[in-house]
């Protein structure tokens, strides 16, 4: 493939998404990104949503769904949020503080989930369940069911919530971590070779078991920060999220996830997820310039449509490829 | 090994299974005159509902022998009246309810099971109040009217149109809950703006109610409602977000903003009101950020309820010279700034409430009348 079809593959969709989103809000007499305000949203947006992304599609490319991203997310982020405000009080550097716990809290939710999955030895999305269920019960007695607000309030949070820069920072290291160890190391040799086929790459020598655990590791992480990033937006953290209330959160994920798949063709599968996430976050910021006419609920239908629309064309881009060829061979004619 | 381990896991999971069964078993013996009462609540989590039942827990029961069992935040109808029956199946001899799905439901859950009942902080509507005033386990509701819940409202409103203000946007908090309604209705008839077409209180809270929101294309008039959200969830922070975007000169909200957006609207610069209580957090938001109007209840407002309930569990339940369940209607304070925001927040914090003990003792006991209680709740 040449360089030139390389790069147009690669940023068709997210030009083609910005091009039609900008449109329809100039259609009304405004821009997606209206002022600063809305770029620091727009950031931040996106850095949830590429990071989501990629620890959903670490261990679903592996053919492990994990419902408990959100649990874990949501627990690492309380658990930063209690130990930092416990040491520093809401003082200077507690963002910082409750980034570096969270990250290592989400670790360790992670490698408990994938300890319990290679355990267990049953299907994931059965151990993920439980799991989810698990680190709810957990977080809700942890919180009693409130939202956890006076923790995460404070000068500090809304200093880090209050500019695109951190987002931006986090996304760039994020980004080149993930690309360094799945594509540049021994580890991320392994995990490829099992992804594309498990039982030849054991029967190779390599060992499948510590791989998911790790892989379960990274997710956490990844998770973790997600979780602190979303208690910075939000400025709170629901702790009353029984009964697989924080699967929505990993469900965000999903068409950015077959998005980068698809810009995977043509680039990097991990920068895919960041082009993917950036057109969700363009879409999110047009939802917000008009968000006294599209309510939640018409979201959240508008994004279930967009992903299914978007599975039709995966499974039968073949069919449309023909439908195009012939057309363009008649008009030849 | 690894059968060793699954033989682990098994038996920690059968352990932790048996001590919770034998945890739940070892639950503390209240003495035998102990009042059980079981309070419902819709919100866990704000600054008002925290203030209220630090009230009834820390305050009430450290003074009374009485025990208070807490809902988790309850989203509905048929989660209250599950809550309800799991308070009868433990011994509760009373239920205040702080949470409004389903009022009628309720009283009608306790009358079946013989349980007191008794509304804290809200009241039911004229018509629902004629049909249960006569019922035996009723014994009671002190809060404020749809009126005054109106009127609350509408002084904010006019509150900041004599401040100039031509751009606003508005959380409606969580419509359709009555309350919350009446709010908005007078919030949009204080800016002196219409709602299809309509000014008036039930005109404008009815067509809310149908819409089950607030449309901004039928608010007319001079200040204009720039964005409109309500209720919390996942996709809360993009619609205050998409509010902040606008640029209103004021966040008016007619409850929980000061839970969820005071550090968001703080950051913003932008200036916002609510309708909720007067706690340290909120004094925080008054002093030292953008909150510019609150009109709110005091913690222990809630005292008048429980002494109601207590009455009627001692045997002596009281009714209005009718022989109904007595309505008493309390109505906001409202703080400007700091200075007055004291004024109301000294007088009624932790140990020392406006319904301390002594004071609710003058209306608690075998002889005490409805013209008693109503004394004091009009004084307060």
């Amino acid at each position: 493939m040449s360089t030139s079809k390389r790069i147009a593959g690669t940023f068709a969709i997210p030009v083609i998404a910005a091009v039609i989103l900008e449109a329809v809000c100039l259609c009304s007499g405004q821009n997606i990104i209206t002022n600063m305000k809305s770029f620091d949203n727009f950031v931040v947006y996106t850095a949830i949503v590429m990071i989501t992304t990629m620890a959903l599609s670490i261990n679903l490319n592996s053919g492990r769904f994990d419902f408990s991203l959100g649990s874990m997310a949501s627990l690492a982020a309380v658990t930063g949020a209690k130990l930092s405000y416990a040491l520093l009080g809401g003082g200077k550097g507690s963002a910082a503080a409750m980034l570096v716990i969270t990250i290592i809290a989400g670790i360790v939710l992670g490698l408990v989930s994938g300890i319990l999955y290679v355990a267990l030895r049953l299907p994931p999305i059965i151990t993920s369940l439980g799991v989810t269920l698990i680190y709810e019960g957990i977080l809700y007695t942890v919180t009693g069911g409130k939202y956890v607000m006076t923790e995460v309030q404070n000068p500090s949070m809304a200093a880090f919530a209050g500019t695109w820069i951190y987002a931006a920072v986090i996304i760039v290291i994020v980004l080149a971590f993930i690309i360094f160890l799945f594509d540049c190391t021994a580890f991320g040799y392994d995990y490829n070779a099992l992804k594309s086929g498990q039982k030849v790459a054991v029967n190779t020598g390599i060992r499948e078991i510590p791989n998911a655990v790790i892989c379960y590791g990274i997710c956490g992480g990844l998770m973790g920060i997600v979780g602190f990033l979303s208690a910075a937006r939000n400025t709170n953290i629901n702790g009353g999220q029984l009964n697989f209330g924080s699967i929505a959160i990993m469900f965000t994920a999903f068409l950015p996830m077959f998005i980068g798949s698809y810009i995977s063709r043509y680039s990097n599968e991990k920068l895919g997820y960041l082009l993917a996430a950036v057109c969700m976050s363009l879409l999110n910021s047009t939802f917000a310039v008009f968000s006294n006419k599209i309510t939640a609920s018409m979201q959240s239908i508008i994004n279930a449509l967009l992903l299914v629309v978007f599975l039709i064309y995966l499974n039968n881009e073949n069919l449309f490829v023909r439908i195009f060829s012939s057309r363009k061979s008649r008009i030849g004619e | 090994m690894k059968k060793g381990m699954r033989k682990l896991l098994n038996i920690a999971l059968t352990g932790s299974m048996v001590l919770g069964t034998a945890a739940a078993g070892s639950m503390p013996v209240l003495a035998d005159d102990t009042i059980k009462i079981g309070v419902l609540v819709a919100d866990v989590s704000g600054e008002e509902a925290q203030g209220f039942r630090a009230y009834y827990e820390d305050y009430i029961a450290e003074n009374y022998d009485v025990e208070f069992d807490y809902t988790e935040a309850l989203a509905d109808a048929a989660g209250e009246k599950a809550a309800i029956e799991k308070f009868v199946s433990q011994g509760c001899q009373a239920i205040i309810s702080l949470s409004s799905s389903d009022r009628a439901m309720q009283i009608e859950t306790c009358e079946e099971y013989g349980v007191y009942y008794a509304i804290a902080s809200g009241v039911l509507d004229a018509e629902q109040y004629e049909t249960y005033k006569g019922y035996e386990y009723f014994a009671g509701q002190v809060g404020p009217s749809n009126e005054t819940e109106f009127e609350a409202g509408k002084a904010m409103g006019e509150y900041y149109k004599e401040q100039g203000v031509t751009s606003a946007a508005l959380y409606g908090a969580f419509i359709p809950n009555p309350m919350h309604v009446y709010r908005t209705a007078g919030v949009i008839a204080g800016l002196g703006d219409t709602y299809g077409g309509a000014s008036d209180m039930n005109e404008i809270a009815g067509q809310i109610f149908a819409d089950q929101r607030v449309d901004t294309e039928k608010v007319e008039g001079g200040v204009e409602i720039a964005a409109y959200l309500q209720g919390y969830g996942d996709t809360t922070t993009d619609e205050l977000n998409a509010a902040i975007q606008k640029n209103p000169e004021v966040f008016l909200s007619v409850g929980m903003a000061t839970t969820f957006f005071t550090q968001t609207l703080n950051t913003a610069g932008i200036q916002f009101s609510d309708i909720d209580s007067f706690t340290e957090a909120n004094g925080a938001a008054i002093k030292d950020g953008k909150l510019t109007y609150l009109a709110g209840k005091y913690s222990s407002s809630i005292g008048p309820v429980f002494a109601l309930v207590k009455n009627a569990v001692d045997g002596n339940v009281i009714r209005d010279a009718e022989g109904n369940a007595p309505s008493f209607s309390q109505s906001y304070l409202v703080a400007t700034d700091g200075a007055s925001f004291d004024a109301y927040y000294v007088s009624d914090n932790g140990d020392s409430p406006i319904y301390s003990k002594e004071v609710l003792d003058t209306v608690i006991g075998s002889d005490v009348t409805y013209e008693a209680v109503q004394t004091l709740v009009e004084a307060n």
